[in-house]
């Protein structure tokens, strides 16, 4: 069929400084995307790769940045993404660098890619965490993720048994 | 009798040369204006650079030859690279304000084709 087919790239931007994430805006991520297209690939890229780009999802307390472009481009876009070294909000200049996860081609494997990388990432900090209040903390979270993802699987076998 | 297999050994060049020749001229509208060999190259790598971005104006090119009378020069370029420094080319327009073009003469994957040019080509 004719469509126009699209690639999302799944980054997280990882910072030393908290302040960083904080600041995140999708306007203020999209035009350093662009700058750092341009800049890396020149006129031709900046061209090619902002016909289909938009940041479709962004989430300041993780850091978890949704980006989409063409299908044709998507090659551009994500070489220029270790190009990004500082993000730059209101005189401000945080370093920080983004970490591709996922490229899929849609949004929902995408996000289903991003809820197991979210429980993986709840486990490894419990491992980590020194305080007692945030280990109770986190060992809730972990506990109602598994409840939930256990709910799904009975969900899915009483289905199975109707059938 | 089944004879004994013959051993041959087949070679096969599926790109047979990883760069390609230029041969350029630079024409500039008003005369006078003269380019060393080091402010021509700058030139062919800013060109590029405006064009395709960092990561294509770092292709391998070289200079083989260059005149600063007639403003032309044989270059070198990967085959690669090929099509991103003729478009580049094409699209200059101008150097430190005066306006000027490039005009490519010749182009082959191998130097010795550069050496005779049948247009030129002067019978007694």
């Amino acid at each position: 069929m004719v469509r126009f087919k699209h690639r999302y790239l799944l980054c997280e931007l990882v910072s030393d400084d908290p302040r960083c994430r904080l600041s995140l805006d999708d306007r203020v991520l999209s035009s350093l995307v662009r700058d750092t297209i341009a800049r890396v690939h020149g006129t031709f890229g900046a061209a090619a790769c902002s016909i289909g780009f938009a940041v479709r999802y962004l989430n300041a307390y993780t850091g978890i940045v949704l980006l989409r472009c063409r299908k044709e481009f998507y090659q551009l876009v994500w070489s220029a993404l270790p190009f990004i070294t500082y993000l730059e909000n209101k005189g401000h200049r945080y370093p920080c660098f983004l970490n591709t996860l996922h490229v899929g081609g849609t949004i929902r494997t995408c996000q289903k890619f991003l809820i197991q990388y979210n429980r993986r990432q709840l486990l490894i900090l419990l491992q980590n965490c020194t305080d007692e209040g945030e280990r109770e903390a986190i060992q809730k979270s972990v506990t109602r993720s598994c409840l939930l993802e256990e709910e799904e699987e009975s969900g899915e076998e009483a289905a199975e048994a109707m059938e | 009798m089944p004879a004994p297999a013959a051993t041959y050994e087949r070679v096969v060049y599926k790109n047979p040369s990883e760069y390609h020749y230029m041969k350029v001229c630079l024409e500039f509208q008003d005369c006078g204006v003269g380019l060393n060999a080091a402010q021509f190259k700058q030139l062919l790598i800013s060109a590029v650079k405006d064009l395709f971005g960092e990561v294509d104006a770092a292709l391998p090119l070289d200079i083989l030859t260059y005149e600063e009378k007639t403003l032309s020069a044989i270059l070198r370029i990967c085959s690669s690279g090929l099509v991103k420094l003729w478009s580049s080319l094409t699209l200059l327009g101008s150097y430190k304000g005066k306006k000027c073009a490039f005009r490519v003469i010749q182009v082959s994957p191998f130097l010795l084709a550069l050496s005779g040019n049948s247009r030129e080509l002067v019978l007694d």
